[in-house]
């Protein structure tokens, strides 16, 4: 990822303090005691939306308007993108990348054998977990990783992005649903605990990337996952895109959104070389970076005007290009979300126990009063779609 | 004489050997005077760095532990609640915020059941097995034992974790597939059962701390004066059963307390076995205060609610632990 900076502006030396892992958990943790203290670092890789909203709202982050004119990105890239790393006005963040939440990934020799279309709605879905649970009794029908506790958050929403339609969805995280009459909420947990005979029993004790595993041993027929699961697949398991296995965005009714986070760079308001720093964020938005490390490591070009070609595999050329088409048929996801930084694990929370203890009525009842206790319907009202 | 006797070296004349002689004894007289002098002197500046090289790591240990107690405590009434620091104070209104979330119920209920279940069977297996291995007439087979059962300790939570869940993990697991190889099917979810899933993992907490437990009650059987109450009761046609609740477990309370307290601590502050094993779940049911602590402070970004949660245990070891201490000393005394 360096090499492209390198390339441009050979001068600049990078001192990297990578901190991998957990869903970047960790990093934010040695982020937010550096800040605390004092020790500002250039610029830091942070998600778009609640997470990017609350570096802003703590002062951390330069404001990029010059630079975004500059480069005239806003044009180049989808406007949902453009939209989730801007904040009262302001875009805070140069993105490189956007991850797609909402793939369902499936064991292309069982479907074949059983002669079973890849589900795109959940009535689909539920009959292809009937075929599959009758005819392997060795296999579960969808795979799931729910430890840390999003995994579990990632199936609802497809199935509330089916029940609601696109507008719900964002309106239910911006806290603009009155949840005690609301109905889609209501069906949408009792068709989430229609899944539950269909998910592997375990799933509370398995990480995402093990739920990938247990697709790739045929443990489970299906997974719900972003696109960073293709690595999972290819380097874990050893299997071939198109070949092993399929993926298809879930759900593609009333119609085809994809779920998305950015992976952005910003320059914090103490940034020890400003100027080195605008240079680098020049470079995060050019092809000759976005190319290299999107291919590698998952998810798709935040530019638009790169060929889709690019990417090795037919899923993720396909992705691109229905993206690159279809600029506004993205909205946050969980990981870059609508939902305040402060209520998501609050949420998944609900989430997760209503997996394990379906209730719908103390899940609906939990979640109006988070979205109360949060605040939600002020600290989200800053997002808009499309 | 003085001068003469205490320049011995500087080449004076010795008269007779009678004087030699006498001169020799005030000559060692005097130099034990003056070595007397020095020594007080060197006393004096060895109890000055004495004291210095107490007083500095004490100011040390003073600032840091009891400087960001304090600082925790203060931040835990500020309104910190994202990346930046906030120190407008707030009151109460983060410990409200805590006490009306779902989770702190489910925290208090099994931080509780960690402390009962992790502290009193522990100690219990403790003292049988520590007695046990007294007992033995094979002293090599119990040196064996007692590394095996040490063992553990000397993992991290991390490993111990990890390891604990490979075990547990109830399709592929390691105990339920050695079952399923001797026909068995055991059913067992262990962690993935939200009713049970605390107790599997408070078993991990007690095995690993175990032989730590075993150690430290069996050196406190080693005392001479226990030794002979074993004696003299054996000498009396006591039972080991009775010698064990008889003599022995009322004359060690140094090493109970010691042991109980070590224990109710780190079961009240409990975190790892938890985060890795479960990571709170299935659901929030095995959530416990430390891991709340930390999602409050670094996911949610609620610093002030983390501080409060970091009040809360304190709050807890100290309601809990010093009454156990003092109690304890007491009856030690009596």
């Amino acid at each position: 990822m360096f090499k492209a900076l390198q390339a441009a502006y050979p001068d600049i030396e990078v001192a990297e303090n990578p901190n991998p892992g957990g869903g970047g958990v960790n990093q934010r943790v040695v982020l937010q005691s550096r800040i605390a203290a004092g020790d500002y670092p250039d610029t830091f890789q942070t998600l778009g939306g609640a997470e990017l909203k609350n570096y802003v709202d703590s002062g951390v982050l330069e404001p990029l308007d010059d630079l975004w004119t500059e480069l005239d990105y806003a044009s180049v890239i989808p406007g949902p993108l453009a939209n989730a790393v801007t904040i009262d006005g302001h875009p805070y963040v140069v993105p490189l990348n956007m991850h797609i939440q909402n793939i369902l990934y499936y064991n292309m020799a069982v479907f074949d054998e059983l002669s079973i279309e890849p589900p795109t709605t959940f009535a689909e879905l539920l009959a292809a977990c009937e075929a599959i649970t009758t005819a392997r009794t060795d296999m579960v029908c969808l795979g799931l990783g729910s430890k840390e506790k999003w995994g579990d958050a990632f199936v609802f929403d497809s199935i509330l992005l089916e029940n609601g339609g696109p507008e719900y969805y964002v309106n239910l995280f911006k806290g603009g649903v009155d949840l005690s009459t609301d109905e889609v909420y209501r069906t949408s947990l009792e068709q989430f605990q229609q899944l539950v005979p269909y998910i592997n029993t375990d799933h509370s004790s398995l990480t995402w990337d093990q739920a990938v595993g247990l697709v790739g041993s045929g443990g489970a027929a299906m997974t719900l996952m972003g696109t960073w699961a293709i690595g999972a697949f290819t380097k874990g398991s050893n299997w071939e895109p198109g070949v092993d296995f399929g993926a298809v965005t879930f759900p593609q009714s009333p119609e085809r959104i994809l779920l998305f986070h950015p992976d952005a760079y910003g320059m914090t308001v103490q940034a020890p070389h400003p100027e080195a720093t605008m240079d680098w964020l020049r470079v995060v938005a050019t092809p000759e970076l976005q190319i290299p490390t999107d291919v590698t490591q998952g998810g798709l070009f935040a530019r638009t005007d790169i060929d889709p070609m690019e990417f090795p595999y037919p899923i993720r050329q396909e992705l691109q290009t229905y993206v690159s088409e279809n600029p506004d048929k993205l909205i946050l996801d969980q990981h870059g979300s609508i939902l305040p930084a402060a209520a998501q694990p609050a949420y998944w929370d609900i989430i997760s126990a209503f997996l394990v203890e379906p209730d719908v009525d103390s899940a609906v009842e939990a979640t109006a009063s988070l979205m109360d206790t949060f605040g939600v319907a002020e600290e989200s009202a800053w997002y808009s779609w499309p | 004489m003085h001068v003469h006797a205490s320049l011995p070296d500087f080449g004076c004349k010795k008269s007779s050997a009678e004087v030699d002689k006498a001169m020799a004894v005030i000559d060692t007289k005097t130099q034990e005077k003056k070595l007397a002098v020095s020594a007080q002197r060197q006393e004096r500046r060895q109890s000055i760095t004495d004291i210095l090289i107490f007083l500095v790591p004490l100011l040390f240990f003073v600032i840091l532990l009891y400087g960001t107690l304090f600082w925790t405590v203060y931040v835990s009434f500020t309104n910190w609640r994202t990346i930046a620091p906030n120190y407008e104070l707030t009151g109460f209104r983060w410990y409200n915020f805590l006490i009306n979330q779902p989770r702190f119920e489910v925290d208090i209920v099994n931080n509780l059941k960690w402390l009962i279940l992790g502290v009193v069977p522990t100690v219990v297996i403790a003292i049988f097995l520590a007695y046990f291995l007294e007992l033995t007439p094979f002293p090599k087979v119990e040196a064996y034992i007692r590394t095996l059962i040490l063992y553990p300790v000397a993992m991290s939570f991390i490993v111990t974790g990890t390891v604990w869940s490979w075990m547990y993990e109830p399709q592929r697991g390691v105990i339920n597939t050695a079952l399923r190889s001797i026909g068995i099917d055991s059913g067992f979810r262990f962690a993935t059962n939200p009713g049970t899933a605390t107790y599997w993992l408070i078993l991990i907490f007690i095995w690993q701390y175990l032989g730590f437990s075993v150690i430290i009650t069996q050196s406190s059987f080693r005392t001479t004066e226990l030794q002979e109450l074993i004696e003299a009761a054996t000498m009396d046609g006591a039972s080991r059963l009775r010698t064990l609740f008889s003599v022995i477990i009322p004359n060690i309370r140094a090493g109970l307390l010691v042991l109980v307290s070590l224990l109710l601590i780190s079961t009240l502050k409990v975190f790892d076995i938890v985060f890795i094993v479960t990571n709170g779940g299935p659901g929030i049911s095995t959530d416990v205060l430390a891991l709340n602590m930390w999602v409050t402070t670094f996911q949610q970004h609620l610093v002030s609610a983390g501080a409060g949660i970091g009040v809360i245990i304190f709050l807890m070891a100290f309601i809990l632990v010093i009454p156990y201490t003092i109690y304890a000393f007491r009856k030690w005394f009596e």
